[in-house]
């Protein structure tokens, strides 16, 4: 065999390629990597310096011949280069392919250099980051334009336009902004294409002057007007605009190189530019013997990437390796009574469990690494109420009983296989509705609230099981004790979910009643007219309903209900639910009960003076709508001391978490900036490392896994996460009072340069035995923690 | 109409230090000086009443153990991590037991006063007690009037403003004239925040000699100003900054431009010297609310060493 002969030749040296040819290598299989830079993975060599580089999906794991953890760009690099020179993998460097023809057994791979080379099988890893979007005008190619930034901190005291919208761009703009003049140009209205984080990233930076931006622009032209210098014309509805320069920078993303590859034979599916040829499973194209790996194929995550790098070379090799997550998942399938093999058991539980059917094998998978199994011996509490737990329970085998008295736990309904529970918590955010005990021989698949929430998300059966049974079982535990699910069924098939933004009105007093509204998630307040001032009379937390005298009586509503914050009802229709009644008197005589109870109490809980309802408005409108549990400040009583501040920063690291004197205040009633812990923390949207958790206790807090990317800092709305290094030592109380120093809790934090800021936020002391050191530190009364149940209590000076 | 709140998971003690778990430390203070008062008065000893009988003793120890307890607030209040109960109760048994050694320590002493160290012990006792007393009442007042006057804002913000004001003036000013600019730049010099813990508690010192060579000028320029002058009378003339701006603001013969550009400057310099005003009032009411404890602490620690004298003196030369 000549040298210009080989089995498999491997196009592009990316995480996909290197781990196909170091697998090959690995394999003592004649191979060729070519790549046309003078180094191995081009695209995340020109990462920005010192770039954090992700290993997502976190669970996967990884199946290459070289190695890869998330860590900083030079490290990756680096490991990739040794692991390469380990396997001996015969790279040619600086080789561009031009053009392959022919197919299995006959490739001819021409290059940039003329030469042509043969191969067996091609593996295609060329990504798409070697197709750069440009400019697309005049001077896209000159001195002052560019597409890419190594270190933002190699350019000061520049004027710099940067073009584009998304992560990059955004990412770019805002790191170049600390030291340089920076304009960023937005071909739309809007930055929503980028990550949430980075979303508010830069209509923050756009907000405070240190970005400007033009929206809705596009490039006319880019002149050069002297060394380093340039002036770009944007064209925008309002004229054209002239914005003279340093540089400019591209980040428009890149396309498939669509003619390149075309060129190959392979077909692709549609005409649209992004789109990426199709695959079969095993990676090959329409053309027999090339594969095509990675993010060409529409895999953009490197860990998958490099998988299927080596999967590649042992489908060509004739073997069917099992997938990567084979092994995780036998592991965790070894605790179900009579396991014999992964396939089967996923199997099993595809046939056993109606709500994960619909999905795809690829997302089972996913959704079973995520999750764990149970096998709780009978009787023992799998949950209790009140817990602050989120996960969600399908039933595998067995049977579980759901305590549906909290007086007495001997009072239970049971599910069966297939059944699920959990749901009720994973909706509303809220602490678990009920007690569930695990029954005999029960097999449970325990799935964590981030899974599960992508699931449903994606899955949009799987949304739709979950509202229904939601329902059911709401209407069962609050409504309608005793009534079968199937009785429900005509009641559950008229509700509808409805949606509502903050001070949105759900009903207006003085409507028609037509049905009641469950809340799902969010929170309302229920306000009455008196005396010509709308008057706060009750919050009603997620979990509750509203408007449930309708279900009886056609009287017209007697308040008017408004979404303290983002909300979602199901609201049920009162015909239906009339039309059930009707030959069910226990079930009316209850329901009349119900509602003559309801009247009789609000009537004795009316507030006095409209000061309480202003009070609960007030506190609606700082957001605490969507609190769990807040920290108050009684002003009267507050003697400014701020031992809160100090006694949070004493108790974590030298960072206090609150700052007492800043927030709003209503009466002598404060709100500190301190966290709420809300219901469905806007924190946790965002975070790549999964470091944002909620304890059983309820407490949000960050684990050590931050990574210090500051996503939950420009995420959260009421500006309590700050990115800080905590002390390691504490100062002494001791050696203070004698001899001065350092004050606990009240000193600067000395941390080495450099040092990585991570995210602090208050975690309402979980670990702390006698709980938040805030309150416990308040020498006068003052601070206090309230959960948003005793609102009204405060507000009427009670509690 | 509403469901009805689900049961509370933690309760929360919403009350002062002084109301603390139903005035618990004041009835225990109580108690203590009703069961020390029979008891003196019950105990009838042939020298009478003082601190070498049994009783003395008695309530002697319990006084300087006491003390001593009281003096650990101190520490115990920046015992964030642990430290038994909250503070808030310890700052309520702090107050009411605290408040109990005037009876405990005067019948402790049987009425027996002199000029000597054990009578230097008790004033010291007393005193560190009126302080405390002071401390008790500014707890109750003055946070209500700090909020009172924050009405949301916060001192930072003021001042904030108050130096944008200034500059806003200053260009105002500039676009006026050359003796405006001048005596509001001069103004803008003479604002004062603060300063020493006499200026803190009372307010900056009167800058009256700057005010009068302020109105000097401005008077001046009122005379020039005015063409059709009535009775110019320097003793009704302005006081200070603003009046000499509503003086401006009146004279007839101002063309309108100015005129308005007078009655922002005048708006103005009201706005910046009401928020100083505010600024240095908030600075008062906080400074009321410490200046106590630096009274407080070190008379807390003369008498504790006031009261080793006292003890070791008793027990080797009495």
């Amino acid at each position: 065999m000549d040298s210009k002969r080989t089995k498999i030749a491997v196009i592009g040296s990316g995480p996909a390629g290197l781990a196909a040819a170091a697998r090959a290598a690995e394999l003592k299989i004649p191979h060729i990597l070519f790549e046309a830079e003078a180094h191995l993975s081009n695209t995340i060599y020109r990462y920005q310096k010192g770039k954090h580089v992700m290993a997502e999906p976190g669970v996967l794991p990884l199946r290459a011949s070289v190695p890869f953890e998330a860590g900083k760009r030079e490290a990756i690099l680096g490991a990739w280069d040794k692991g390469a020179e380990q396997h001996g993998v015969n790279v040619m460097y600086r080789t561009e392919v031009t053009a392959i023809t022919g197919s299995q057994g006959n490739f001819q791979i021409s290059t940039a250099l003329g030469e042509i080379y043969e191969a067996d099988f091609v593996v295609l890893g060329i990504g798409l980051q070697g197709n750069i979007r440009k400019l697309g005008c005049e001077g896209e190619d000159s001195e002052v334009a560019q597409y890419q930034l190594d270190d933002p901190d190699e350019y000061q005291g520049e004027s710099i336009v940067v073009v584009g919208a998304g992560d990059a761009a955004i990412e770019n703009a805002v790191a170049l902004a600390a030291r340089n003049k920076v304009t960023i140009v937005n071909r739309r209205d809007e930055f929503d294409r980028a990550k949430e984080g980075n979303n508010s990233l830069i209509l923050k930076a756009i907000d405070e002057g240190r970005v400007a931006c033009v929206r809705n622009a596009g490039v006319g032209s880019l002149v050069v007007t002297g060394k380093q210098k340039g002036v770009i014309t944007l064209t925008t509805p309002q004229g054209n605009v002239e914005i003279p320069c340093n540089r400019v920078i591209a980040r428009l993303g890149a396309t498939p190189p669509r003619k390149f590859v075309e060129g190959m034979g392979v077909t692709f599916p549609s005409k649209d530019p992004v789109s990426v040829p199709a695959v079969s499973p095993k990676y090959e194209s329409n053309v027999q013997g090339l594969f095509i790996i990675g993010a060409l194929a529409g895999f953009p995550l490197i860990k998958q990437a490099m998988n299927q790098g080596y999967e590649v070379v042992e489908f060509i090799e004739g073997r069917n390796p099992d997938p990567a997550d084979t092994p995780l998942l036998r592991k965790k399938f070894e605790s179900i009574p009579g396991f014999k093999d992964v396939d089967s058991a996923i199997n099993r539980i595809k046939s056993n469990i109606p709500v994960l059917a619909p999905l795809t094998p690829l997302q089972l998978r996913e959704f079973l690494l995520d999750s764990d199994i149970r096998t709780p011996k009978a009787g023992t509490a799998v949950f209790r109420r009140n817990d602050y737990s989120d996960t969600f329970f399908s039933v595998l085998d067995g049977t579980v009983n759901i305590a549906i008295d909290p007086t007495d736990e001997t009072k239970t309904i049971t599910l069966g296989v297939g059944q699920f529970f959990g749901e009720m918590s994973l909706i509303s955010g809220r602490r678990r509705s009920a007690t569930v005990f695990a029954g005999n021989g029960a097999v449970l698949i325990e799935t964590p609230r981030r899974s599960m929430n992508k699931l449903i998300a994606s899955v949009a059966a799987v949304k739709r099981v979950l509202d229904e049974t939601y329902l059911t079982r709401a209407i069962q535990a609050k409504i309608a004790p005793g009534v079968s699910a199937e009785a429900l069924k005509d009641v559950v098939g008229t509700a509808t979910v409805q949606r509502f933004k903050a001070g949105d009105i759900v009903f207006k007093e003085g409507d028609t009643a037509d049905g009641l509204h469950l809340i799902r998630k969010g929170s309302v307040t229920v306000a009455r007219n008196i005396g010509g001032r709308e008057a706060v009379l009750a919050y009603v937390p997620a979990g509750q309903y509203v408007g449930e005298m309708a279900l009886i009586t056609d009287q017209p509503r007697g308040a008017t209900v408004k979404a303290a914050i983002a909300t979602e009802t199901i609201k049920l229709d009162a015909a239906a639910f009339k039309a059930l009644i009707e030959n069910k008197p226990e079930l009316r005589q209850r329901m009349s009960g119900v509602v003559k109870e309801r009247i009789a109490s609000n009537a004795s809980n009316k507030p006095d003076d409209s000061a309480t309802g202003n009070m609960v408005a007030f506190l609606m409108n700082q957001g605490l709508g969507e609190a769990t549990d807040v920290l108050l400040i009684d002003e009267s009583l507050c003697v400014r001391c701020d031992h809160c501040e100090k006694a949070c920063a004493d108790t974590h690291g030298g960072l206090s978490r609150l700052d007492r004197e800043a927030g709003p205040t209503y009466g002598s009633l404060h709100i500190p900036t301190s966290c709420r812990h809300c219901e469905h923390p806007h924190c946790m949207k965002d975070c790549p490392p999964d470091a944002i958790r909620r304890s059983p206790g309820g407490e949000v807090f960050i684990s050590e896994a931050c990574i210090g990317c500051g996503n939950c800092e420009r995420n959260c709305p009421y500006g309590v996460i700050h990115m800080g290094v905590t002390a390691k030592k504490q100062p002494s109380l001791w050696q203070w009072l004698m001899f001065g120093g350092k004050e606990p809790g009240n000193y600067e934090v000395e941390y080495e340069k450099g040092t990585p800021k991570k995210a602090t936020k208050c975690d309402m002391c979980k670990d702390l035995p006698k709980g938040p050191a805030c309150v416990r530190a308040c020498p006068t009364g003052a601070a206090i923690r309230v959960s948003p149940e005793k609102f009204m209590r405060i507000s009427q000076g009670a509690a | 109409m509403a469901a009805a709140s689900a049961k509370p998971s933690r309760d929360i003690a919403h009350t002062g230090f002084l109301h603390h778990a139903s005035y618990r430390w004041a009835k225990i203070a109580v108690l203590i000086c009703i069961a020390s008062i029979i008891a003196y008065v019950w105990h009838q000893p042939p020298d009478g009443p003082n601190g070498g009988t049994w009783l003395g003793y008695t309530l002697g120890t319990i006084g300087a153990v006491f003390i001593v307890w009281l003096t650990f607030l101190g520490a115990r209040k920046r015992s964030y991590r642990g430290g038994m109960g909250t503070v808030k109760g310890w700052t309520s048994a702090h107050v009411y037991l605290g408040l109990s050694l005037v009876v405990v320590a005067t019948l402790h002493c049987g009425f027996q006063f002199g000029w000597n160290i054990h009578t230097l012990a008790y004033v010291l006792m007393m005193l560190v007690i009126a302080s405390g007393l002071y401390g008790i009442v500014a707890y109750a007042r003055l946070p209500d009037a700090v909020t009172r006057l924050r009405e949301s804002g916060t001192r930072e913000a003021w001042i904030d403003e108050v130096f944008d004001l200034n500059d806003q003036c200053i260009k105002l000013a500039d676009k006026i004239g050359p003796d405006v600019h001048r005596k509001i730049v001069a103004s803008v010099d003479k604002v004062k925040i603060g300063g020493s813990l006499r200026s803190q508690l009372y307010g900056p010192r009167n800058v009256a000699g700057f005010m009068d060579d302020l109105n000097a000028t401005l008077m001046a320029r009122t005379a020039l100003l005015r063409s059709n002058v009535e009775a110019f009378n320097p003793a009704n003339t302005a006081q200070n900054t603003v009046m000499f701006m509503a003086s401006q603001v009146t004279s007839m013969d101002k063309g309108e431009k100015e005129s308005t550009r007078l009655q922002q400057l005048l708006d103005m310099v009201a706005r910046r010297n009401a928020l100083v005003a505010r600024a240095n009032r908030d600075i008062a009411l906080h400074a009321r609310m410490q200046i106590w404890l630096l009274f407080h602490v070190p008379l807390t620690f003369a008498l504790l060493a006031a009261l080793i004298a006292h003890v070791v003196s008793v027990f080797f030369y009495w």
